[in-house]
């Protein structure tokens, strides 16, 4: 023991020099930096996890975009179409009440013609009953009333229309 | 070959180097037996025990103590830079810390099992031995560390000496009085170290270009005879007045001088003695101030202890006083004197280990010490490069094995032993 200087006073000093050294070390670095490295795993483990949480929640958040864009265009086509319909519609209606206008302007054109027409054959036969009755009056001089020769112009003169009408 | 000659840089740095290893090869060992060896210092004197370098009370002071602490003060500060503000994002120190403090938990887990916190509880004890190893093997190694230091005079080699032959002479012979005993374990200590060499110091440097050649043997500092001696054991036998004794009085004359008071030859070998005249320088031995912690055995012994004593307490801690004696301590009668036989070897073995610890950091860097020392002397100015990166190299292993190997006995003492315990409920 003598020759390798071992001596317990010596032992003691470097068992005593090493346990405060293990001792400072703990305190110093091995405590802080175990806790550290145990709480970096933990929040890495948490961003990992709300990283997983947010890429599901894109992905899920993507579709539902893509399923709103879907339905909107659906939407778009049925509003555009509805519009078309009711254009189309709207137009032939228009279309239809300008014909009926349209033709009750010439039916009423048509019936004002019609009474215009009438009203100046009848005045054109009165007149012409009356100018052939003047007419008459001085070739038969009073040999015919007044009413019987009127009489015998409307026949004539009905059977003159009646004819031209055929 | 072609490139070298060409570049003007490249060439001067080869010519240094060639120069320097001319240099060194003439300067060194090889060159002082050709008359130069003009770098060459003396071989420090290689003793097994640390040195005292100074008293605090009277507790003497090593200098592998001092380096024990210088080494302890460098860990200290780097755990101190790492631990104090530790950041998730880490940096400088703390980056170096964690990085072996995380190489040895996964280590540890690695080896106790694999799973996740596994081996929690040896961390801490193999992380520190990993490192206190580590760095006293390297501050070990430092320039100056084993060859500054102070000279130890002839007075002082004699008085160190002398003490612990005193305590021998008194307890054989307790007749003596004091005087007979101090005069009696001087003449023990010269037949004894009679011949042992000291060095010849210039002022308080080894003069340089002497080599290993500055030593100097005792006798040529204190000038005593065979018969000089005999006459002081006589007169001490006789129970004379030793004050009157004229020899004993020159001895101590001479010692109390120290310096070399003749020449002599040396034989350095071959056919010829070549004369040395180192008269009037002091003579005296170099203490080194500095000595790598893990070159003495009280170190190694003492890490070692701790390791083995840690290991036991692992053991008991995780099977038990029963469970973990119960290796060691096994009744002849029920498990048969076969298995008392094998638990008292496994006993044994727990000792072993320690001593294995001990010697195995011990053996390689007082090796170290010496290879680095020896390389110093054959080619002084370049021989200690690459081996100053093998100890460097040394250094980390063997603070690795140590570690590793106090983990694996600490694995194995926790694990319970599946045949025993079903062996147990068998009987």
């Amino acid at each position: 023991m003598e020759a390798l200087g071992i001596t317990l006073q010596q032992l003691l000093t470097q068992l005593v020099s090493f346990l405060i050294l293990f001792f400072l070390l703990y305190k110093l670095a091995y405590g802080p930096i175990m806790g550290m490295l145990d709480s970096r795993a933990q929040k890495i483990k948490e961003s990992l996890e709300a990283a997983e949480n947010a890429r599901l929640e894109a992905a899920s958040s993507a579709e539902r975009v893509e399923a709103e864009i879907a339905s909107a265009r659906i939407d778009g086509q049925k509003i555009v179409a509805e519009a078309r319909d009711a254009a189309s519609k709207l137009r032939e209606q228009e279309q239809g009440r300008a014909r009926v206008e349209v033709e009750t302007m010439i039916e009423r054109a048509r019936t004002d013609i019609g009474r215009e027409k009438d009203a100046a054959v009848e005045e054109v036969r009165k007149e012409f009953a009356s100018l052939v009755i003047a007419a008459a009056e001085r070739i038969v001089e009073g040999s015919l009333d007044a009413k019987s020769h009127s009489k015998l112009i409307d026949k004539v003169l009905e059977e003159g229309l009646s004819k031209r009408n055929n | 070959m072609g490139k070298l000659l060409y570049s003007p840089k490249l060439l001067a740095i080869a010519i240094a180097a060639i120069a320097a290893l001319l240099v060194s090869v003439a300067g060194g060992a090889l060159g002082a037996s050709f008359g130069l060896g003009f770098l060459g210092g003396p071989i420090p004197f290689i003793s097994i025990p640390a040195e005292r370098v100074a008293y605090i009370g009277s507790y003497p002071l090593l200098n592998s103590t001092v380096m024990f602490w210088v080494g302890g003060f460098v860990l200290i500060f780097i755990a101190w830079r790492a631990g104090r503000n530790v950041k998730d994002i880490p940096s400088g120190w703390q980056n170096l810390m964690e990085m072996i403090y995380e190489f040895f938990s996964n280590t540890v887990d690695g080896v106790a099992g694999g799973t996740p916190k596994a081996g929690r509880r040896f961390l801490a004890l193999v992380s520190t031995i990993f490192l206190v190893v580590m760095i006293i093997n390297w501050v070990g190694i430092l320039p100056g560390v084993g060859s500054i230091g102070r000279i130890e005079s002839i007075e002082e080699w004699v008085h160190h000496h002398a003490a612990e032959l005193e305590a021998d002479v008194g307890a054989s012979n307790p007749e003596y009085n004091q005087e007979q005993i101090e005069a009696a374990a001087l003449v023990h200590l010269l037949e004894e170290h009679g011949s042992d060499t000291f060095v010849a110091f210039d002022g308080i440097f080894v003069p340089l270009g002497q080599g290993e050649q500055a030593r100097v043997p005792l006798n040529k500092i204190v000038s005593f005879t065979d018969a000089d001696l005999h006459e002081i054991e006589l007169a001490i036998e006789h129970g004379d007045d030793l004050a009157h004794v004229g020899t004993l009085e020159s001895i101590h004359h001479d010692i109390e001088a120290g310096v070399v008071k003749s020449k002599f030859t040396y034989d350095v070998g071959g056919d010829k003695e070549t004369d040395y005249n180192f008269t009037g320088r002091t003579a005296g031995l170099l203490v080194p101030y500095f000595r790598g912690a893990s070159t003495d055995i009280n170190t190694t012994l003492a890490i070692a202890i701790i390791a083995m004593f840690t290991v036991q307490l692992w053991g008991f801690r995780a099977l038990g006083v029963r469970g973990y004696g119960g290796k060691f301590l096994v009744n002849p009668i029920t498990k048969g004197p076969i298995a008392t036989f094998v638990g008292v070897l496994e006993a044994f073995g727990e000792l072993t280990r320690t001593i294995s610890f001990t010697f195995r950091l011990f053996g390689n860097m007082f090796a170290g010490e010496i290879l680095l020392i020896a390389m110093a002397f054959l080619l002084p100015l370049i021989g200690i490069i690459p081996f100053m990166g093998l100890e460097l190299f040394v250094g980390v292993i063997q603070a690795y094995i140590f570690a590793m190997l106090t983990l694996v006995f600490g694995v194995m003492a926790v694990a319970s032993h599946g045949d025993h315990d079903s062996h147990a409920e068998d009987h």
